[in-house]
């Protein structure tokens, strides 16, 4: 292929006296895109006419071609493909369309920017209905990705601890959240280390209760 | 997703051989020929309105089933050359001359039959009139549609504008010559009616009725 020739498609005519180069050489040679094109025309009217064999090598040649033509407008990578797989769908049903006595450039090009801008249409309608996925949508395992959920329950926790009878609250403050001896809350509070005991197993009792939790971590 | 090469080779492996189509003019020659018959047909079943040869002979009549005669045609051929991928989408305006004509003297047999513009027809006579439209329309349209099926994956909206307005002109010129004009006004507002809510058919449910036959002639 020589992709530094054609800008704007094949816009090209057959050249008046080319010899029909033999279809056995499949090879675009130096003549340029003229002869490559004057080649498909005769695959394609082969083609027409059941010959598998040109058939395949016409399909083959015609790709780069089409992904090319479909790069240009079609931003996307695999959209491209998606572009190129329907314009050889479309050429393959509309193949009786092409008369070999006419350029099969044009022909081709019509068919390929057809299904291009039918393809970015169609996208663009299911586009305008999808959200993509950024990477502010992403959660990761790690726990640091999701303080957020962490925030909320620690407010649930807080607003359920402060919800409490005050010698409930006292203590579990004291013994769980501070994380103070037995010895230092009942000097601190002035209670015994037995009714520390009690108002603590009472608070985590109701705690439970209100988060409706079922864990067995006390 | 189905990789692009093994698209292609499934592709030639359907590579039965296809009947070229034949030169678009030719093809609109042959749907023409099926509503000459079905005029034809027409004429033998209903009778020729009784006052065809002296209607022929105003200049205004004359001149109004000429233009919507050549409009169908026109437009025929137009639907057919533009259903080709690689024929300019130009010849759609191919009609456009004959049209301006045919509503011209729509709109000029309106403004003289104003006056004489009576308030209704008999119920009898409409539904004659509308029997006679679905009478040519509908086989007139389903037969455009199977002749351009292939159009379904390239233009399908503008090829059903096009092949709309060909049947209305045809269907119109029927009417005028099957129809007695006594309140001319009012059948002039019919064919112009029906030529509109063809064409606005075509436009608005071709594509569907397009891809509808293409995938059932597979």
């Amino acid at each position: 292929m020589s992709p530094s020739s054609h800008n704007r498609g094949p816009d090209l005519t057959l050249i008046a006296g080319a010899a029909p180069s033999s279809a056995s050489d499949s090879r675009p040679g130096p003549e340029g895109p003229a002869a490559r094109e004057l080649d498909w025309s005769i695959y394609m009217a082969r083609a027409q006419g059941g010959d598998r064999e040109a058939y395949r090598r016409l399909l083959e040649e015609i790709t780069p071609y089409l992904r090319s033509l479909a790069a240009r407008r079609v931003p996307n990578r695999s959209d491209v493909e998606d572009a190129v797989q329907d314009a050889l769908l479309t050429i393959h049903a509309v193949r009786h369309t092409y008369d070999p006595s006419r350029p099969f450039g044009p022909w081709l090009v019509a068919i390929a920017n057809r299904r291009i801008v039918d393809g970015l249409r169609r996208r663009g309608r299911t586009g305008a209905r999808e959200t993509p996925l950024d990477a502010e949508h992403e959660t990761f395992a790690a726990p640091e990705a999701n303080y957020h959920e962490a925030a909320s329950e620690a407010r649930a926790l807080r607003e359920a601890v402060e919800s409490l009878p005050p010698g409930q609250r006292d203590a579990i403050r004291m013994l769980k959240l501070r994380e103070m001896s037995l010895k230092e809350a009942a000097a601190v509070s002035g209670m015994t280390v037995a009714a520390l005991k009690v108002a603590t197993h009472r608070a985590v009792k109701s705690l439970r209760k209100v988060l409706g939790r079922q864990d067995r971590r006390t | 997703m189905i990789t692009t090469p093994d698209l292609i080779e499934s592709l030639v492996a359907n590579a039965a051989p296809v009947r070229r189509l034949r030169p678009p003019v030719a093809r609109a020659v042959g749907w023409l020929l099926f509503a000459a018959l079905m005029l034809a047909l027409l004429a033998i079943s209903h009778e020729v309105r009784p006052d065809l040869a002296l209607r022929l002979r105003q200049p205004e009549f004359a001149i109004g089933i000429a233009a919507s005669l050549a409009t169908g045609v026109l437009a025929a051929i137009a639907s057919f050359t533009a259903s080709i991928p690689d024929r300019s989408r130009r010849w759609l305006l191919l009609p456009l001359p004959a049209l301006v004509l045919w509503v011209s003297t729509i709109g000029y047999g309106c403004l003289v039959n104003w006056i004489s513009l009576s308030p209704s027809l008999p119920l009898g006579d409409e539904a004659g009139c509308f029997a006679l439209l679905v009478l040519t329309g509908v086989p007139l349209s389903l037969a455009m549609l199977i002749m351009l099926r292939h159009a379904a994956l390239l233009a399908p909206t503008r090829v059903a504008i096009s092949g709309g307005l060909a049947v209305a002109a045809v269907t119109a010129t029927a009417l005028s010559i099957f129809h007695e004009h006594d309140a001319s006004a009012i059948i002039l507002i019919w064919n112009f009616g029906t030529a509109v809510l063809l064409v606005a058919l075509g436009g608005a449910f071709g594509r569907r009725m397009f891809s509808w036959v293409a995938y059932a002639g597979k």
